[in-house]
């Protein structure tokens, strides 16, 4: 009985838990990094641990050890308030992620709603943080990353609602078990799983369309007033969200940790990786999109196919 | 609701401080004020209290990216007021050196404005390839950026053979490049979106506001001072002035990748027609009294000096109207009416001077001996350092 409770506490908190997760989290930061450094023809980071393994840690560190700065005219409650947010709303949908088998830590009919809920509470989040700093930037970027919500979040949730159809559940943990008594959901609903792609890249702020945060333009958008402790929080949420991204197209799409010869966390580790090095891939190979274009682009074409992957399940019967 | 926008002095968009005030009505630009003055050096005021050799070097300071382009214009005033005349070898020198900085200048525009539409791998290949003609010049004058090759009465190094042919090696590889860079800011949709149609200034504007050098070409003016008035060797090259109609920012873009090949094909010619002879003449150090224009095609643009002399050894007066400051007005103009998105595209006409830490000295502590590097030296240690540390 006691050695069930001790199993219990190394699942939340070390594997594949809290521990585990944020080392995920800056370990896929730092593949992302070295990724795109390779494409642009560059070394990436270098110095910290062996080829700079380390270094979004380090980052992580630095950042908690400088100065916070409030701005005298922000909305301090929120503005304080924001980071914290974000960083625990990107954790915990996690935890309804299969990674060891076919069931996460938490699991429960309907878990699929709540990941789309927190992400789409997230992104509410980022205009708020926006708002409150009250700066002309971050003002500009936080009503970028609404509009750019109402772009991509229809498309987004039709397309994670496609597998769930096929499995006739809105379980996570169901749909990747149907995945393996069935096929892999890429094979029977590839338009939804290129529509996700594109979806997951414009709600991580992933190049294309890092339009509320574009550096050149906004001077990097909602996050401008954000520093020290904030900061590092904003971006290790950033980082927690781009694993959730790639464990959700894993889940969903890609079979979870079932393999074809095992169930391991070892295939689902693959597959991730697998997944960052697709979205650092296509990070790397754009330019940023306007906002007018992406409002245009998911409303004339992302909507209507993902629509029209939902009526092919339906009449196909798959 | 429109409110206004700070862009500038300190934005990441802008390499150099300069300040727009851009009135924003839901992200639309309505109104432009543009406020200069950040870098202010009083050169013109300096320059009445230097002799006219040391303004040479000055000149060269201007600008770091058209650096030989102002010490050209500076040159060729002078020795309009000394009625001098240039030896042909140092003409046609002096054409390939103004051509390099003209590829090396059009390379960096192209990375700089794929950084400022979000698209940092065409940067990092663009910068990349730029290096290579850093180097040629690099090899000619003995520095990357301010490459203190032109003098009153000609130019300070000469080309040998042996820099001749790997010259041509660079030059082979820069146009496939440049073949490369074409296809892919003609093809990319990304680019084309960001481009195409971002930024207009029609002919007719362009003409009134008096925009000079690619931007004026991109609007379909064909005004050139190398072709309209030939200085230097350009009388005896025939290329091609490159205009497209397009008058946005891909137009600009297809405008320089263009001139890049056509500067290659002016450089292959000149240096296969070089004529043997004396590189400079010497020039005296008093200059008759008297008053002078040049024009030269800068990089960016048209550049035009001023002198009035008083018949000493000093300038009365140095006036120097330098293309970015003519191009500035069209500027205001492109800029009304854009999406605040495509502000950093459109102004990133404007080009950063990137000073290089190109030579170091090294002195051991223990022996008190000193040892001189050059880039050679040094990239050859960075690599070496990197493959041994990290095994790359």
């Amino acid at each position: 009985m006691v050695s069930e409770e001790i199993w219990a506490l190394i699942e939340i908190f070390v594997f594949p838990g809290f521990f585990f997760l944020f080392f995920l989290a800056f370990f896929t930061e730092w593949l992302d990094r070295k990724i795109v450094a390779k494409f642009q023809n560059r070394y990436g980071p270098l110095y910290v641990g062996p080829k700079g393994i380390l270094q979004p840690i380090a980052d992580f560190i630095k950042l908690l050890s400088k100065e916070d700065i409030t701005p005298s005219m922000a909305d301090k409650i929120p503005f304080s308030l924001m980071p914290i947010l974000l960083l625990t709303l990107a954790i915990t949908p996690l935890f309804c992620i299969p990674m060891i088998g076919s069931d996460a830590l938490i699991s429960f009919e309907g878990d699929l709603i709540v990941i789309m809920f927190i992400m789409s509470l997230i992104a509410l989040l980022v205009f708020i943080s926006g708002w409150a700093s009250t700066n002309r930037f971050s003002s500009i970027g936080s009503i970028r990353a609404g509009l750019q919500m109402f772009a991509y979040e229809i498309p987004m949730n039709l397309a994670m609602i496609g597998p769930a159809i096929s499995a006739g559940s809105l379980s996570v943990s169901t749909i990747v078990d149907w995945q393996i008594r069935g096929v892999w959901n890429i094979f029977i609903q590839p338009i939804g799983f290129a529509v996700l792609t594109i979806c997951l890249m414009a709600h991580l702020q992933k190049v294309p369309f890092d339009i509320p945060e574009a550096e050149s333009e906004i001077v990097s958008g909602w996050i401008v007033e954000f520093s020290g402790k904030k900061l590092a929080l904003i971006r290790l949420a950033k980082d927690f969200e781009f694993v959730l991204a790639s464990s959700l197209i894993v889940s969903l799409f890609l079979g979870g940790p079932y393999g074809p010869w095992y169930i391991s966390p070892i295939t689902y580790l693959a597959k991730f990786l697998l997944c960052v090095l697709m979205l650092s891939n296509l990070r790397a190979a754009f330019a940023r999109y306007r906002i007018d274009h992406l409002l245009a682009g998911a409303w004339k074409y992302l909507t209507p196919l993902v629509l029209l992957q939902i009526c092919l399940i339906k009449v196909l019967g798959v | 609701m429109s409110f206004e926008i700070p862009f500038g002095p300190q934005h990441p968009a802008l390499e150099e401080p300069i300040n727009f005030m851009l009135e924003i009505e839901e992200e639309r630009v309505v109104s432009v004020k543009p406020r200069l003055g950040y870098v202010h050096r009083g050169i013109e005021k300096i320059a009445e209290s230097r002799n006219y050799q040391q303004l040479v070097y000055l000149s060269e300071r201007i600008c770091g990216i058209c650096s030989f382009a102002h010490a050209l214009c500076y040159s060729q005033t002078v020795e309009e007021l000394l009625d001098l005349e240039v030896p042909e070898r140092a003409k046609f020198i002096r054409t390939i050196i103004a051509e390099m900085e003209r590829i090396q200048n059009h390379y960096l525009w192209l990375g700089l404005t794929a950084k400022e539409m979000g698209f940092e791998t065409l940067f990092m290949y663009a910068w990349r390839d730029r290096e290579r003609i850093i180097e040629m010049l690099d090899m000619i004058s003995g520095k990357r950026v301010n490459y203190g090759m032109s003098t009153i009465g000609g130019v300070r190094r000469d080309i040998t053979d042996s820099m001749v042919e790997r010259i041509e090696e660079s030059l082979k590889h820069l146009e496939t490049r440049a073949e490369y860079y074409t296809k892919v800011c003609t093809k990319d949709p990304s680019i084309l979106k960001r481009t195409v149609g971002v930024g207009i200034l029609r002919p007719r504007e362009a003409r009134a506001l008096c925009a000079v050098g690619p931007t004026a070409r991109a609007s379909g003016i064909a005004r050139d001072i190398r072709a309209d008035e030939p200085y230097a060797a350009y009388g005896e090259i025939s290329f091609r002035v490159v205009t497209y109609r397009g008058c946005d920012v891909a137009s600009r873009m297809y405008v320089r990748i263009d001139e890049i090949k056509e500067s290659i094909r002016i450089i292959r010619y000149a240096l296969k027609n070089m004529p043997e002879g004396p590189i400079r003449v010497k020039a005296p150090i008093k200059v008759p009294e008297g008053e002078a224009i040049s024009r030269v095609e800068a990089p960016r643009g048209e550049n035009l000096h001023f002198l009035k002399s008083n018949g000493s050894i000093k300038p009365e007066r140095w006036k120097i109207r330098p293309p970015t400051l003519a191009n500035l007005l069209s500027l205001c103009r492109m800029l009304i009416g854009v999406n605040l998105a495509d502000v950093p595209v459109v102004i990133a006409g404007i080009d950063p001077c990137i000073a290089c830490a190109e030579r170091i000295a090294l002195v051991d502590v223990k022996t008190k001996k000193r040892e001189v590097w050059d880039g050679k030296d040094l990239w050859r240690y960075a690599n070496e350092w990197y493959r041994k540390r990290y095994g790359l």
